[in-house]
């Protein structure tokens, strides 16, 4: 219901409707109370495209900057944070620039403008993914965040996602010369690594030109799902097109003798937004994590990269190890896997794996050239799961950096009745003779107990079992024996050491026939807790000075608000060095830090020291910080900042009712400059807000262009009853209380009318 | 032959009662003429009490303007009824040593403006008395303001300010004046206004 109240009135006037002014009151309640609805469809396109920007990287010359990469980013928070790929913003050999330039899309169907400069937040060279915030405008004038109200995208949860399910992905085509684009297609499948589990990649028919990587793919309902994601392209890139833009080198001519800004390639590959969460969230609050002991290990590579120790499985378990090993799959399969070690390894080299089904290429079984997210020595896997995989001879083909290295070969068709081995676990052994423990982290100890299952086995065939260590074979683990156990059951095999194992990685290969028929790891640290392995200890957080104060300062678990640093420290034993250990950062049970890395310090210590900071106070919340080894949790400390919990934030919202329009003279139609719009909260009256003019009592504002055009730069909820002032000097003021819109409504734009006073 | 005599009335004396209504109506006329441009000032020059007891500012400023006290000062004030440059009042208060003076305050405001103003540029500091006596530095600069919505066209505007400083106990007292600079010197006496009921 809308109430039209006129207010402030000069008391020696009396009401007096004009023409005009009654005409656009009307005509302001119609529109409201019937709810003008510019676009029907759930996608909200026109906000998608305003949020997704043009991203130029740039090396700072003498004269101008010098282009050296381009891609596409989405605008994530109202304060300009941008999620985009880390390959084309952070400086590479492929992208040497350090200037980041941010053009939109000002006008609908123009290419892009450059407006601002961004500076790099977070990012993981990994995963591939980079957050960067805009600082300045482009005359390097520095720009406000609280100011900054840009359009920006709702994320969705990627774990909600279908096959066959229809995604639209937008971005820019090209080298900043057309307008932005949206490319449709379906998701066609999910590729497995052990970074992110059997989503680690979203597989889509869509074709993608290359320059639309670090954009943004869009599910039904307008919501960020994914990242097209590929590799650099770089001039020797198949498919790709080098463009001379620019003079680099001062000869007076722009040729194939300057400097030259890759374009093109098709990207098939998106990866899931679910990724981008903890980076968007310590980018959002300005969370910073650092190591201040024994630093991590730099992992620079030794040598050249390689794969080797192909084999698949057709599940993985929690501890992300192969179930068994198998030549065959059944027909019917709807899961395969394909591990492989790796060595040398860094971010940024490019891996790929290429699939042919008798003869045929296949990309669905396939990976498209992205970079490496692994370590830089260790065992990795490449999957696909929930799609029936057809009959036939699957030949796979692991290549680096365009070469390839590894190969593999797979039949599915018949089920496999041939002897095998699964599912090993690990443990410590009762006097009863069963396993206990966790499986995969066991206490340093003398003996390591190992079960696993058997079936189709022969009696009277060979089989072996070699316990490895750091690569290599164990002296005097091996059993070679000849099986008698029967066709199917269980069986426990042990290594032991009088003086003790030491601590570090293990691998259990058994084999049949001097075929490998089941692998898995095991990590050995920590002192005997029971049946389980204490690894950290004295887990706590404490404030200080400097971390040297912090080494001995007392633990607390309740920091006052503002707080400016927080220390978290724990003590550690018998953990060999480059065991991969993981550091995980909640605030209110979400994610913001998270780190895999091989263990730098020495095998038993006291204090190890992280440092989180922030931006200006540490923001209240309830920290907690985990530490695991092969995804089994070691350790866990929490602790609260101020009252507990995350200020609500209450532009965070994507979603609701963009409110825009123009304002014009009533008697000559001309746009009116500089009139003042009002959104008045619920909480409030346009009366109370005449009243007491308080900026607090708003929910938004907008003053009009010269074209008498505003927009209201936060989205209104529906069905909250917002009253709306709208002033200009020289002009009767309009107010409207209630004004309310529908749930079904995304954009609203309306004409206004202002009668001379 | 009938005579008809057209004459004039002799003007008679006025009454006692014609002469005090005379005298009544000028007065009456006299004294609404007084309290309507009383009442005009009082309108257009009301203003409206602000206290902050922490920051210890006790301030008048001008009815209808937009009051915000939610950004990194101790209040600002804006004209939103005009069409150009929104007229603005602030008052700042920041935190300096006992080794710091009025030039290096100024210095790191020029500094500091200059990254987030367009064409900003300072001219020459001058000594400044406070109506009440208290002696401070005004500094006056213009720049050039736009709109930050990037969707919008707006054409910038030039603007004029000055900021008069007062140091005291450790702390500085900023109170910033911005007006569109074709409309400074009419505008600049409700800054006056401003100044003068100032408390500190």
């Amino acid at each position: 219901m809308i109430r039209f109240t006129q207010s402030f009135k000069p008391f020696w006037q009396t009401l007096n409707f004009s023409v005009w002014r009654t005409t656009g009151v009307l005509l302001l309640m119609w529109m409201i109370g019937g709810g003008v609805h510019a676009q029907s469809d759930r996608i909200d396109l026109d906000r998608i495209q305003r949020a997704t920007v043009f991203i130029m990287q740039a090396r700072q010359n003498v004269t101008a900057p010098i282009m050296t990469c381009v891609g596409t980013g989405t605008i994530v928070s109202r304060d300009g944070l941008i999620l985009t790929n880390a390959h084309n913003t952070v400086p590479n050999r492929s992208c040497p620039g350090e200037l980041l330039l941010i053009a939109l899309s000002v006008r609908a169907y123009e290419p892009p403008i450059p407006l601002y400069q961004a500076e790099i937040v977070q990012a993981d060279e990994g995963l591939d993914l980079a957050l960067i915030r805009i600082t300045r405008t482009n005359d390097g004038r520095l720009v406000d965040p609280a100011v900054l109200a840009l359009p920006f995208v709702q994320l969705a949860e990627s774990d909600d996602l279908r096959l066959d399910s229809t995604l639209t992905v937008i971005g820019y085509p090209n080298i900043g010369d057309q307008a932005i684009t949206q490319v449709r297609g379906t998701i066609v499948g999910f590729t497995a690594e052990p970074s992110g589990g059997n989503r680690s990649w979203i597989k889509t028919s869509a074709q993608i030109p290359g320059t639309m990587s670090g954009g943004g793919a869009y599910n039904q309902d307008g919501d960020l799902i994914g990242i097209p994601t590929t590799a650099p392209i770089t001039a020797d890139s198949p498919d790709a097109t080098c463009l001379t833009l620019q003079d680099t080198n001062g000869d007076g001519q722009a040729n194939s003798r300057d400097d030259c800004v890759p374009t093109g390639g098709v990207i098939n590959l998106l990866r899931p937004v679910s990724f981008a969460r903890p980076l968007i969230r310590a980018a959002s609050l300005g969370l910073q994590v650092e190591f201040l002991s024994s630093m991590r290990a730099v992992e620079t590579a030794a040598g050249t990269p390689s794969f080797s120790g192909l084999f698949f499985t057709p599940a993985v378990n929690e501890a992300g190890m192969p179930t068994s090993t198998i030549r065959a799959l059944p027909s019917g399969s709807t899961s395969l896997y394909l591990f492989f070690n790796y060595a040398n390894m860094t971010p940024e080299t490019v891996y790929e794996l290429q699939t042919t089904v008798d003869g045929v290429d296949n990309p669905t079984f396939g990976l498209s050239p992205v970079r490496w997210s692994g370590g830089q020595n260790g065992t990795w896997y490449v999957g696909t799961s929930e799609q029936p995989l057809p009959n036939g001879v699957y030949e796979f083909n692991l290549l680096i950096d365009g070469v390839s290295s590894g190969t593999a070969r797979l039949i599915v068709g018949p089920a496999d009745t041939v002897p095998s081995f699964s599912d090993i676990v690990f443990g410590v052994e009762d006097i009863q003779g069963n396993i206990a423990g966790n499986g995969f982290v066991l206490p340093v100890a003398s003996t390591i107990s190992a079960r696993f299952i058997y079936r189709n086995m022969v009696d009277g065939a060979s089989w072996a079992a070699i316990w490895v260590r750091d690569n290599a074979e164990i002296p005097g683990s091996r059993v070679e024996e000849i099986w008698t156990f029967g066709e199917q059951g269980t069986r426990t095999i042990r290594i032991q050491s009088p003086s003790g194992l030491l601590p570090g990685s293990y691998r259990l290969d058994l084999y049949i026939d001097n075929r490998l028929a089941a692998t898995s790891q095991l990590t050995l640290a920590g002192a005997q807790d029971g049946r389980f392995a204490r690894i950290f200890d004295d887990t706590h957080f404490t404030t200080a000075q400097s971390p040297e104060e912090a080494r001995s300062s007392a633990a607390i678990t309740s920091f006052s608000a503002g707080t400016e640093a927080i220390y978290a420290l724990f003590d550690w034993q018998l953990l060999a060095p480059d065991t991969r250990w993981t550091v995980t950062w909640y605030i209110d049970d979400q994610v913001f830090f998270e780190q895999t890395l091989p263990w730098a310090a020495s095998e038993s210590g006291e204090n190890f020291l992280m440092r989180l900071t922030s931006r200006e106070t540490i923001p209240d919340g309830t920290y907690r910080l985990e530490l695991k080894l092969n995804n089994l949790l070691f350790g866990s400390q929490t602790a609260r900042v101020g009252i507990g919990q995350l200020p609500i934030d209450r532009f965070a919202s994507a979603t609701g009712v963009q409110m825009s329009g123009t304002i014009y003279d009533a008697y000559t139609s001309m746009g009116i400059v500089g009139a003042s719009v009002f959104i008045v909260s619920e909480d409030f009256s346009a009366a109370d807000f005449l009243r007491d003019w308080n900026q607090a009592q708003l929910f938004a504002s907008a003053i009009t262009d010269r074209t008498g055009r505003f927009e209201i730069d936060r989205l209104l909820q529906p069905e909250v009853p917002y009253s709306l002032v709208i002033i200009a000097d020289g002009y009767l003021p309009i107010t409207a209380d209630g004004v309310e819109f529908a749930p079904t409504d995304e954009s609203f734009d309306i004409p206004i009318y202002l009668t001379p006073g | 032959m009938t005579v008809i005599e057209v004459g004039r009335e002799e003007r008679g004396q006025l009454t006692l009662r014609q002469r005090w209504s005379h005298y009544l109506v000028l007065v009456y006329a006299l004294t609404m003429l007084i309290v309507g441009v009383n009442l005009r000032d009082s309108l257009l020059y009301a203003t409206v009490p602000y206290e902050d007891v922490r920051a210890g500012i006790r301030a008048f400023y001008p009815q209808g303007w937009l009051l915000d006290n939610q950004g990194d000062y101790v209040f600002r004030v804006r004209d939103m009824r005009r069409t150009d440059f929104k007229t603005t009042i602030q008052v700042q208060i920041l935190p300096v040593s006992a080794d710091s003076t009025t030039r290096n305050l100024l210095d790191n405001l020029l500094l500091t403006r200059a990254q987030i103003f367009g064409q900003y540029r300072q001219f020459p500091r001058a000594i400044f008395q406070l109506p009440d006596e208290t002696p401070a530095t005004s500094v006056n600069y213009t720049f050039v303001a736009s709109q930050d919505d990037p969707f919008l066209e707006s054409f910038p505007t030039v603007v004029a300010g000055q900021d008069v400083v007062i140091l005291q106990r450790e702390q500085a007292v900023i109170i910033t004046f911005q007006a569109s600079a074709d409309e400074y010197d009419t505008l600049y006496p409700v800054f006056q206004t401003f100044l003068a009921d100032l408390e500190f």
